[in-house]
């Protein structure tokens, strides 16, 4: 931009007239002036939810990274610690664990209800409009709306040593299984993973049900035709079309298990030992209860990058050839 | 993705600017102080107008909520507003609490960071205006925090409303089932009618140590007290200089519990047990012994007449040194309180008042903070309750009394002791290792 | 044929299994409630008497008047700002020529995976120091902010589908820009609008985090905040607490069943084009 104002000595020296270039440098400005005041009134309508996007969303996340690089007990003056904090992320196991179980917690939150959802859709689909299909999409779906933390307190319930699902195993002879399932290190992760698939599979039950009612009926009429049965089937013609639902559904399943808070707070607090922290909590504990607001802040970082990095890939896989 | 990366370098520019918190350090730390000595009449009381104490307390201690409705009847101008948490809640939004919001008398956690953050208000001009410093130094001695967060001496920044012991409950008809009639005299003795409940088919011992709560420390520190000398406990607690966790009797009292652990004798599902549920799981006759405090002895006087017992952790050798952990149930005023004074004067009260001790006894089970002569409540001789004061008094006569471990620091309760002894109980951690563990999380946390 | 019909069955089955699998937890969570307060009760078994009472007791426990009172300030501090200037945004964005749309996109669609957990340290102090802790608004102001991305990336889905010949037609009218918006556009996205109100509406209402860190006092949190402090306070008795977590997850419930249609079509769009 500056550069077209200071160079008016070797410009006037040069012989050349008004040339082209010139002339479409003007034309570009004026374009350019043009094309803000006619987009004026959109960039106003654009401002209020820049605003508080800006203020409530931008502004403390540029805060977190700020905080990263401090010392600082949220009471007194904070001290420069560089990157104190990251490396103490990627060396203190207290740290870098909670991250590993969210990783963990993929499978359960994402994988799992994945591939109940996509059963579930399957077999709904070919109920058509019959009674017990609708009454089980709305059912399945019924654990996405309650609070997290409501769906925490159920299954912690349940999954005590007194709880129903103990109950059941008894009755089926599986005494020697019972435990506590969430104050064991060996099903504490796995158990709070439960929770989160009971949650999510509605959710992806409906996205593949969605993907699923696009597909031209006469495509599976065909597939029956070649003497393909269900597997085949589904791979060949259902799987393609739903690819969309089925990228949607997996990035906002491993989001909500990356970020998971509420229902490990309910259910765990992070233990036993902390066999089930996870980043969300661990931000938590540094920042409210250690008040280690800069290591709080890093791991802060640390998982919003984390969370970037998984679901970029997978976003531009969903999208690379449905959308052209 | 040229966008992102402008928002990467504009976060980056942000981050570079001024330390956060700089701006507002001052008021905090130095408001507090002189609000007692400057009340204008010179006399500290909750005055004649309509005031509303705002109270932070743990649930499922009624002994609180008792205390400020007997209060309340004989102050009518003074409206307690109520809030309740379990502890591990409290614990982590006592700093919060007491730094933003209007709480003016509230159940203090391990109160060391909180004193030296200028969070509490420093009681030492009450004390000396109510005469508490005529106490025995005992009573008060906890609460006291210097200015480096060692606690033992310094400023008062927090009070009793009584102070509790722990030891060992049992249940009378299962201990006389295993065939024990009078509490065992050494730890032999217990192990042995540990084991002895063992083969009866019996759990022997219960133990809340699930969720954030490691209420293993229970046990472990009675054998520690046993295994060795409460007072270098007390230093450790107290973060002196030089102190240590990891000594050789204290590993002795690891193993010892790790013994018990890998001997069966505690529930299986422990890791998963919260308070509540111990307490009702022992109440229902689930199992024979229990470790918990004096705090349960009025409740455990209504809800099994009779049916419970208590004694102090035997010592190795008949006759040997008695410890026993016993700290005040501790309330502290906020630096930032709106009414200070009558936080105070309500926390006096609670001391001196002959319905006030006897509430505090009958109740909230322990002994009255207090002058050593002051009035005290008849009890009925065979009630739980009778049992753990004559404890709590043999123990002062032997200064056998401990701080609690998990008071050390802080975080030390919740990040170190919970999940490690969770880890032991899973097999996952070493006596050794918890030992280590502990110590040296113990010194990052107090900064060495 | 036969293979077909056992398919079926099997799929029937099936769902019906899941279906268990999904309300058993409700089924317990109903039946723990009826209990005597104070009780564990053993796994799924019927108390020997139904103390309906509990629900009462957790109503008064929980002060859940206040706290609806409460939820229901935070909800309409949150939604109706949070549709107003989405969709402005959203039409702008969708419809319009507006400068840098592109990096304005790119800005909100950046914001769509952000973890809540991200920002909430900041978020604090930062409310700290408009003296906003412990109010109503440490909730709505943020949630309002934290909701824009996903609500204007919505509103301009919807936007970008709408012909724009009906913009040119109005145009020639001489409508004005907002004209055009408030009378032209605003009357057809109606159901796009609807939607997003239920899911803002939905996700404030289990708004647990903010709730949590920004507002101590439990009488000015969202519901899910309350139910926190709850469990906190009464964790320890099952049967309340049973009972509480039913009066707290039970509007969401009607809400959803309500509006389903509208709620389920709204989901599966946004998720798909947002």
């Amino acid at each position: 931009m500056s550069t077209s104002w200071s160079t008016t000595d070797k410009a006037t020296s040069r012989p050349s007239a008004p040339g082209p270039s010139d002339d479409l440098r003007r034309k570009r400005r004026a374009a350019k002036v043009r094309r803000l005041r006619t987009g004026l009134p959109g960039l106003l309508l654009v401002a209020p939810a820049l605003a508080f996007y800006g203020v409530f969303v931008l502004r403390p996340l540029a805060a977190t990274v700020q905080y990263s690089f401090y010392e600082w007990n949220g009471i007194s003056t904070a001290t420069w610690a560089g990157v104190d904090n990251y490396v103490r992320l990627l060396t203190d196991p207290d740290l870098l664990g909670p991250i590993l179980n969210a990783l963990q917690l993929i499978i359960y939150f994402s994988f799992v209800p994945v591939v109940f959802g996509v059963i579930a859709a399957a077999i709904i689909r070919k109920m058509g409009a019959s009674r017990l299909a609708g009454i089980s999409r709305t059912v399945l779906f019924l654990p996405q709306v309650i609070p997290l933390v409501a769906a925490g307190i159920m299954w912690t319930w349940l999954l005590a040593t007194d709880g129903a699902v103990n109950q059941v195993m008894r009755v089926i002879g599986l005494d020697g299984l019972t435990r506590a399932w969430l104050g064991d290190f060996d099903t504490a992760l796995p158990a709070v993973g439960v929770i989160g698939a009971w949650v999510n599979v509605g959710l992806c039950m409906l996205l593949m049900l969605a993907g699923m009612t696009k597909v031209d009926p006469s495509l599976y009429e065909a597939a029956r035709l070649d003497g393909a049965g269900p597997i085949r089937e589904f791979v060949s013609v259902t799987l393609p079309a739903v690819r969309q639902e089925l990228g949607v559904a997996i990035i906002i399943t491993v989001i909500s298990a990356l970020r998971s808070f509420d229902i490990i707070f309910i259910s765990t607090q992070g233990g036993p030992g902390s066999s089930t922290m996870v980043p969300g909590l661990e931000i938590y504990y540094l920042a409210f209860f250690e008040r280690e607001i800069g290591q709080a802040s890093a791991l802060a970082v640390a998982l919003t990058v984390l969370v970037l990095i998984v679901v970029l890939p997978l976003n531009r896989l969903t999208r690379s050839d449905s959308d052209s | 993705m040229r966008s992102a990366a402008l928002g990467a370098i504009g976060l980056l520019a942000l981050a570079a600017c001024s330390p956060p918190g700089g701006d507002e350090e001052p008021e905090e730390t130095s408001a507090p102080t002189t609000s007692a000595t400057t009340s204008a009449s010179g006399e500290i009381s909750c005055g004649t107008e309509e005031v509303t104490v705002e109270a932070y307390v743990e649930t499922g201690f009624p002994v609180f909520a008792e205390l400020a409705a007997e209060f309340e009847s004989q102050h009518p101008n003074v409206t307690f507003n109520i809030r309740e948490d379990q502890f591990a809640v409290i614990t982590q939004n006592a700093p919060r609490i007491l730094a933003d919001s209007e709480t003016d008398i509230m159940r203090l956690p391990q109160m060391s960071e909180l004193a030296s953050d200028g969070l509490l208000l420093d009681l030492d001009p009450y004390a000396e205006a109510f005469g508490w410093d005529q106490w025995p130094s005992s009573q008060l001695e906890q609460m006291r925090v210097d200015d480096e967060g060692r606690r033992g001496s310094g400023p008062l920044y927090a009070m009793g409303l009584n102070y509790s012991m722990t030891g060992v409950f049992y249940n009378v008809e299962l201990a006389e089932q295993i065939g024990m009639t009078e509490p065992p005299a050494t730890l032999d003795e217990f192990d042995a009618y540990l084991q002895a409940a063992a083969d009866e088919g019996l759990t022997p011992l219960n133990q809340f140590n699930g969720g954030a709560t490691g209420g293993l420390a229970f046990p472990l520190q009675a054998l520690m007290a046993s295994y060795g000398d409460p007072s270098e406990i007390n230093s450790w607690v107290y973060q002196q200089e030089g102190a240590n966790i990891d000594t050789e009797s204290n590993l002795a009292a690891a193993q010892h519990l790790n013994g018990w652990i890998e001997s069966g004798y505690f529930a299986d599902d422990i890791n998963a047990i919260d308070y509540a549920q111990m307490m009702a799981r022992f109440i229902e006759g689930d199992s024979v012994f229990i470790f918990t405090g004096d705090w349960e002895s009025g409740n455990l006087d209504t809800q099994m007449p009779g049916n419970a017992g208590f004694f102090l952790m035997p010592p190795l050798e008949e006759g040997g040194q008695l410890g026993a952990m016993s700290a005040p149930l501790t309330y502290g005023v906020s630096a930032n309180a709106a009414n200070p004074d009558c936080a105070a004067t309500f926390l006096d009260w609670v001391a001196t008042d002959e319905t006030a001790r006897t509430i505090a006894v009958e109740i909230g089970g322990s002994h009255p903070m207090g002058p050593a002569d002051a009035f005290m409540p008849e009890l009925d001789e065979s009630s739980v309750t009778a049992q753990t004061l004559a404890a709590g008094a043999t123990v002062a006569e032997n200064n056998g009394t401990m701080d609690f471990i998990a008071n050390a620091t802080g975080s030390i309760y919740a990040q170190s002791w919970t999940p490690q002894l969770q880890n032991m109980v899973a097999g996952q951690q070493t006596p050794e290792g918890l030992l280590e563990t502990v110590q040296s999380d113990y010194l990052e946390q107090i900064g060495e | 044929m036969n293979t077909t019909a056992r398919e079926l069955w099997t799929g029937r089955i099936l769902l019906i299994v899941v279906m268990a699998v999904t309300i058993v937890p409700f089924v317990s969570l109903f039946i723990t409630a009826l209990h005597p307060p104070g009780t564990y009760p053993p796994g799924l078994a019927l108390p020997e008497e139904f103390h309906w009472n509990n629900f009462l007791l957790a109503f008064e426990a929980a002060n859940m008047g206040a706290l609806l009172q409460s939820s229901f300030i935070i909800e309409l501090g949150v939604v109706p700002v949070a549709i107003l200037i989405a969709t402005l945004a959203g039409f702008a964005l969708g419809h319009l020529n507006v400068p840098f749309k592109r990096t304005l996109f790119i800005i909100f669609v950046l914001g769509l995976t952000l973890p809540f957990e991200g920002i909430i340290v900041p978020l604090y102090y930062q409310m700290r120091e408009y003296g906003l802790l412990n109010t109503q608004l440490a909730i709505i102001l943020p949630l309002i902010g934290l909701f824009m991305p996903f609500a204007v990336m919505w509103m301009r889905a919807h936007f970008v589908n709408m012909p724009q010949e009906l913009s040119e037609a109005a145009r020639m009218d001489g409508a004005s820009t907002w004209q055009l918006f408030w009378r032209v556009h605003v009357p057809l996205s109606r159901p796009a609008i609807a939607s997003l109100a239920i899911l803002l509406f939905l996700w404030t209402w289990n708004q647990f985090l903010l709730a949590i860190v920004l507002v101590d006092d439990p009488e000015k949190r969202t519901m899910a905040g309350a139910l926190g402090a709850f469990q906190g306070q009464w964790g320890t008795d099952i049967p309340l607490l049973c009972a509480g977590s039913l009066l707290i997850l039970t509007p969401t419930l009607i809400v959803f069943l309500v509006f389903q249609r509208q709620f389920v079509a709204a989901l599966l769009q946004g998720a798909v084009k947002g």
